[in-house]
Order: structure tokens, then sequence, then C-alpha cells
């Protein structure tokens, strides 16, 4: 009974920041919006399914979201292999550079984009230089720019997630299916992937939420040319002051990206049970 | 690198490219001479971090990220060791779902958290804006806390313990004693996660911003808007600096692939 008294209060402090600091406002944001009510959280979100407008917005969001997905998963995947397999000393050196974006802020990481794809930047002035364009041609404020800045940003994650499942893989079954007489592409396709595949899925679930509520990036390399829902939902709630088009924009958000968590597990289930 | 590989090869090559490629380009530019992010850089100077070290807002802005990374470290681990403890050593029912519950500000898009508390605390109910990043930033670290301390919990023999309760050592003595000095490679990783990771959200500190009080990546960003000048590119290179000093000590303590990569090797 003692031990049971003292659980409880080691719980307490802990559930009384969950519920005050985050819970609460987050149900209270959905439900009653300063000034408005739940009636007008719900009749925004109709309006914004249905606005060409906002549906833009939506859509290049989730369009975005797929594209640094998939780019992210081809390019982490090779490194995450090539580290896991190598005896070579300098995967470890390799494998570091790969984590240590993690620890750095993202605004710097974006300000590398501005620097490379500005008007003055140097992809520009390449293309000047070697006389392909008279003119540096406008990198930024584009999809692409947006692209490449969200793979920068998550392809750590990508690496890391990928290496966690590889390393957990027993080379020797590699060495096996050569053996047998598999070739390189061959034992790469039937053994390594789907052995690995639970560390992509969880991979791909990281990138693809991280992707769509970002909100450095699209901000500094889309501008208000290429608005994504986070950039958005920043504008309703301190631009414009529109608490219920906010409210349901976040709405929109949490439930992208619950429901790719969900999609996630269920996929990473049917995977442990193949 | 295998070249006997040379698609995957290829492939990581490219992938290091983006990722590091553009850090490069950040640090020449930092050393310009001249007075706008180009490049080639206009020869070679110092000048524009003398301007970093120098601007005021840039520096207020500095203090400010650093003591809300502190206070929320220290914030989050305060809270969250006692509820791993509750988690990986009670006996109650319903653990899974009570930690999944502890972890849910992470599935949350920091930008909702921020919103939610924008709109409840400082709309709301008039909260000013430091207390409101503070509890914030505590809300987003505390998952780090419960999740890092419970796993270095886990490898922690509970028999260890119950032999210094079986020698009448009291509970708060037994964990004092025994649990905090065998926890300490994972009070430590959890808050320099936490530290780091609270020195450079972006989402929440922006929405939570006031004049009075605003961090450094907030303040970059709303400098790049309005000029376009190479003191971003040294306050980056500076910042930069700082992170190495930061996986360097990780390093050398814990190992930094295991803080920051959740990788055991």
């Amino acid at each position: 009974m003692r031990t049971r008294r003292l659980t409880a209060l080691l719980l307490l402090p802990g559930l009384v920041l969950l519920l005050a600091g985050f819970l609460v406002p987050a149900a209270l944001m959905l439900l009653s919006p300063p000034g408005t009510g739940t009636a007008d959280v719900f009749a925004r979100l109709g309006q914004m399914l249905t606005d060409p407008y906002d549906l833009t917005i939506i859509g290049r969001t989730l369009g975005i979201g797929l594209t640094v997905t998939v780019v992210c998963v081809v390019l982490g995947f090779p490194v995450a292999y090539l580290l896991a397999r190598s005896t070579s000393r300098w995967a470890g050196v390799l494998l570091a550079v790969a984590i240590f974006p993690l620890l750095l802020s993202n605004v710097v990481r974006t300000f590398g984009w501005l620097v490379v794809l500005g008007s003055q930047g140097a992809v520009g002035q390449a293309l000047v230089a070697l006389g392909i364009v008279d003119e540096a041609p406008q990198l930024l404020y584009t999809p692409l720019a947006i692209v490449l800045g969200l793979v920068q940003l998550f392809l750590p994650l990508a690496i890391v997630s990928s290496y966690s499942a590889l390393a957990q893989v027993d080379a020797r079954l590699d060495e096996a299916a050569r053996g047998l007489g598999a070739g390189r592409a061959r034992t790469f396709w039937t053994i390594v992937v789907p052995l690995s595949w639970p560390g992509v899925v969880v991979a791909a679930t990281l990138v693809f939420a991280g992707s769509i509520t970002a909100y450095t990036t699209p901000y500094l390399l889309g501008g208000s040319r290429q608005r994504m829902l986070s950039t958005q939902l920043f504008q309703y709630s301190s631009s414009t002051l529109d608490w219920a088009a906010a409210s349901a924009t976040a709405l929109i958000m949490t439930v992208l990206v619950f429901g790719v968590a969900a999609l996630s597990s269920a996929l990473g289930r049917k995977a442990r049970i193949a | 690198m295998s070249t006997r590989r040379p698609v995957a090869a290829s492939l990581a090559v490219l992938g290091y490219l983006v990722m590091i490629g553009p850090l490069v380009f950040v640090v020449v530019t930092a050393f310009t001479a001249g007075s706008t992010v180009r490049f080639p850089p206009d020869g070679f100077s110092l000048r524009w971090f003398g301007a970093a070290v120098g601007y005021e807002p840039f520096v207020t802005a500095l203090v400010s990220s650093l003591e809300l990374a502190v206070l929320a470290a220290c914030g989050s681990l305060l809270l969250g060791v006692p509820v791993a403890l509750a988690i990986h050593r009670g006996r109650i029912p319903g653990k899974g779902l009570l930690e999944g519950l502890f972890l849910s500000p992470l599935i949350v898009p920091e930008l909702v958290v921020g919103l939610a508390l924008y709109q409840q605390f400082m709309v709301g109910l008039g909260m000013n804006n430091f207390t409101t990043l503070v509890v914030g930033h505590t809300v987003l670290m505390f998952p780090y806390a419960v999740r890092v301390t419970g796993a270095s919990l886990a490898l922690v023999d509970p028999s260890v313990e119950d032999a210094a309760r079986g020698l009448g050592a009291s509970p708060v003595r037994t964990f004092w004693t025994i649990t905090l000095p065998l926890l300490r490679p994972g009070l430590f990783s959890a808050a320099l996660l936490s530290f780091v990771t609270s020195f450079n959200n972006v989402p929440l500190s922006l929405l939570l911003q006031s004049r009075d009080f605003r961090t450094l990546p907030v303040t970059m960003l709303d400098y790049v808007q309005q000029s376009y000048d190479p003191i971003v590119a040294s306050t980056s290179v500076l910042i930069l600096a700082g992170t190495v000093l930061v996986a360097v000590l990780a390093e050398r303590t814990v190992g930094f692939a295991k803080i920051f990569g959740g990788i055991n090797r």
C-alpha cells in the first residue's frame, strides 16, 4: 500500500505538467479558441477542405512531404547500409558526420541553402560563369528549394533509423546468400531489404511527419509564394489573428501526423508477421 | 568505401553532399570582406565575426536561449525522472499506456503545441511569454527525460536496490545512494539532449516570442528576412563551432551516437 502511494506521488507532478501544459490547452485550442467556438473551428475546417486555395496548400504539403520521404529513404538507406557493413575505421567517423546535423540548429542548416540557391548564390553564379544562362535564375521560393532544404534536415534521421535496423541484421546472412550463388543485387533485395524493412518504415514515418510540420525550411526557402500548412498556420495565428482558421489548420496537421503514425504501425506489424 | 557497390556508393555520396555541402558554403561566406552574402566571397576578413559578437540583439537572444534551455532541461528532468522511476519500478497497471501518454508531446506537431499554449495561456489567460515558454519547452523536453532515463533505468539491476532495501534502507535513501549514482550517464544524456533540442527549437519559441524575450534562432530568422548581410553567416559559424564542442563533450563522456542517434555500438 505504501509503495502504491509512493508511485502515485512520483507520477503526480509529471501528470500535472502533461495535463496543464499540453493536453488541456491542446483540447481547448480545438474546442474553444479565444472569441469563437467549436462550431466555428469545424465550419472553417469544412471551408478549407473545399476551398481551392486551401486545398492547394494541403496538396503542396503532402506532395512535398512524399517527395522528401522518398528521396530521404533512397539516399539514406544506402548510406546506412554501407556504414553498417563497412569494416573500415572511417565508418565511425562518417556515421558521426551523418548524426551531427541532428544537433545543429535548423536555422543554420537552412541558411546554407540561401547561400547556395540565392540570386548571388553558388549555383546561380556557377551557371552564369559556365555560360549556361545569362542571368542567375531564381531558385529560391520554389518547391525544389523546400524539398532540398527538408531532405538536408531529415536525411540524418533516415540514416539513423535505417542504421539501427541494419545493424541488427546478421551480416553472415548476406555472406550465406552470396555463398549460395546469389549476386550482390539479389542478396540486397531478397535478404537485406526485407530484414531491415521495419527500420525503413520507421524512417519514412519520421521523415514524412517531420516534413509536413516543419516550419523554418518552408518559411525561409518557400516564402509566401510556396505556403505550406505550417507557414499558413503561423500566418493565421500571428498576422491575421484568425483563431478558428489557425485551430482548423492545426487540426488538419495533427490528423495527418496521427494517420501516418497509425499507417506505419500497421505496416510494421505486417512486416513482423510476414 | 567499397567501389564494388557503385550505385549505393554514388547515392551515399549524394546524400553527404546534400547534408554537408550547404554548411561548407556558410563557413566560406562568413569570412567574406564584402558586405553581401554572395559566392564566391569578396576577399577574406574576420569583420563579420566582430559584427556578430557586437550585435546586441543577437547577444541578448543568446543569453535568453541559454537561460531557457537550462531551465527546460532541469525542469524536464525534475519531473521526468520520478515518472521514469514509477513506470519502471512501481507496481501499476497499464504501464504501456501510461508511458505512451507521457511520450505523447513527441507525436503532436510542435507548431500545434505552440499554438495551443499561445492561444490558451498568453492570449486567453494573459500569462507572460517567459513563463509560457518555460512551460512549453519543459513539456517538449519531458518525453526525452522519461524515455532516456527510463532506458538507463532498465539497465540497472533491481536486485541491487532490493538488497539495499533488505538491509534496512528507506526507499528515499535507496534512491539517493544506489539508483541515482547508477543513473548518472542516463541523466547526463537526457540533460544534454534536452538542452540542445530546446536551444534549437523554432516553432514554439517563434509563436511564444515577445519583444522582451526571444530566442536566438527566432531572432536570426527575423534578421534574415530583413537584410541579407553576412552577419547571419558568421553567427551560424559560431553556433556550428559551439555545436561541435557539445558533440565532442558528448563523445568523450557517454558516446555521441548513443545520445543523439540512439545507436548502441
